[in-house]
């Protein structure tokens, strides 16, 4: 085994244990704190309007597949929208969904029928949304603004795996006047996001959606693990800046070369 | 009761096959069974694509029948669609005539129609970037979102290439802005997308999140 596959399975092994260790904690714990995130405040509030004045929310799931780099993006995006469903359960018309990647829109509708048909959604077992707007990054932004600016959709959440065409769907919904809550994996997707959209999620807040909705104990103790993990990198980082400053790095180097 | 029976093999399927990829990536051994599931996979994925497709055509034709003010739209596309499909076709049926590859009609369309209009749309994302960039103010004034304005503006005057319009100042800023700060922000929500991949992709294969059958 490489040195990489050694280091991959500590990383997966030490994750499973800091995730299942912290559900264990968080159980004994009446209540868990977690830092504010204006854009899940803005979900939590945008589900109540919908399901008072009987409208529905947008959510894209980007165009990310399952067999990519980009693939947490899209599952992030499904999480999320499992929960607006169960959120959204007493609301006539539940979530629609839209994809630009075929496997994506496959297992939005499987979703959305899994969690209607456990809500005893009718209607959506039938006629699932989920719908494949576009293939190519600009045809998916061109085909998702008729959904955008359907006036039934009081507020569009945009999460997933999407690249600059996101401002399609950014400016969109500021022009239709309805709040646009979106974020992704893609660092200059993110800096669009950040100056177009009402509430963006930035970095790993696009993770986080479980935790934030209520999906269980393990989505808040991948939270904590993260933390862990966040101050182990941030000492290695300070750790290695000091080795370079006082030498130590030759130092070591050295001993591996062998001649001291 | 359908839903129990399907729930609880969807998701032995999914571990397995996640746990197996995983290995694979660690262990040499485990690497030919590895690109057998993903090779299995991307052909799934590629069916998936016309069930995708059957699927955008039906979202389409009923939208046609609602007679929405966007109906005209779906019936473009849905002629768009057929067309491109009997050319698809036609070159396929000369291919296996020929004997050999001929694609001509489809890649005609391709550069003289897709070519175009996705280019189109690039310009038009340019000018929306831009109208972005100078309404962020407008829509959300705190410490942050100058700061992005600022460095936006320091960034793009620095990026002169006209000779007498280079200011050699805002050049060596620019440099350090996208070589020190910039940088540094961009390997810091590396390392937090990094972590948030990390979790996920462990939580569904521990079974708690299974986006496949709800």
């Amino acid at each position: 085994m490489s040195a990489t596959g050694f280091t991959g399975i500590v990383v997966v092994v030490l994750f499973v244990g800091l995730m299942i260790s912290f559900s264990i904690i968080n159980n004994n714990r009446k209540s868990i704190h977690v830092r504010p995130i204006a854009a899940y405040e803005k979900i939590k509030k945008e589900i109540n309007v919908s399901v008072e004045d009987g409208t529905q929310l947008h959510i894209s799931l980007g165009r990310g597949g399952i067999t990519g780099p980009e693939s947490a993006a899209g599952l992030a995006g499904l999480i999320l929208l499992k929960q607006v469903i169960d959120k959204s359960s007493m609301c006539d018309h539940p979530p629609v969904a839209s994809t630009g990647n075929a496997v994506l829109s496959i297992l939005a509708q499987d979703t959305i029928r899994g969690s209607s048909q456990a809500l005893n959604l009718a209607d959506q077992q039938k006629n699932p949304s989920g719908e494949l707007t576009g293939v190519t990054p600009f045809s998916y932004a061109v085909g998702t603004l008729t959904t955008i600016r359907d006036d039934n959709v009081s507020a569009n959440i945009h999460t997933g795996w999407f690249g600059n065409e996101i401002i399609w769907l950014t400016t969109a919904g500021e022009r239709q006047s309805s709040p646009t809550i979106a974020g992704t994996a893609q660092l200059p997707a993110q800096s669009v996001i950040y100056a177009s959209a009402s509430d963006p999620l930035i970095g790993e807040e696009l993770y986080a959606s479980g935790a934030y909705l209520g999906a269980g104990k393990l989505h808040k103790a991948s939270i904590s693990a993260q933390d862990v993990v966040r101050w182990i990198i941030v000492f290695l980082i300070l750790g290695s800046i000091l080795f370079n400053l006082f030498g130590f790095n030759t130092f070591i180097e050295d001993i591996l070369a062998g001649s001291l | 009761m359908n839903i129990k029976v399907k729930a609880p093999i969807s998701t032995a399927v999914a571990i397995g096959v996640g746990v197996i990829v995983l290995a694979g990536y660690f262990i040499p051994s485990m690497d030919s069974i590895r690109f057998i599931l993903l090779r299995t996979g991307l052909v799934l994925a590629a069916v998936a694509l016309l069930v995708g497709i059957i699927n955008l055509a039906t979202v389409h034709i009923k939208k046609i029948g609602k007679e929405s003010e966007n109906s005209g739209y779906s019936l473009i596309l849905l002629i768009s669609l057929l067309i491109t499909l009997i050319v698809g076709i036609t070159d396929m049926a000369q291919t296996y005539l020929v004997g050999r590859p001929n694609f001509q009609i489809t890649n005609w369309v391709f550069t003289n129609i897709q070519l175009p209009i996705e280019t189109s749309l690039l310009a038009v994302t340019t000018i929306s970037l831009t109208y972005a960039a100078a309404g962020i103010l407008r829509k959300r004034m705190n410490m942050f979102s100058i700061s992005f304005f600022f460095v936006v503006l320091l960034v793009l005057l620095g990026s002169f290439s006209i000779p007498s319009a280079t200011i050699p100042f805002l050049q060596v800023i620019r440099d350090w802005i996208l070589r020190v700060p910039a940088l540094g922000g961009a390997r810091g929500l590396l390392l937090g997308i990094a972590l948030g991949t990390i979790t996920t992709g462990i939580r569904v294969l521990l079974g708690t999140d299974r986006p496949y059958g709800g």
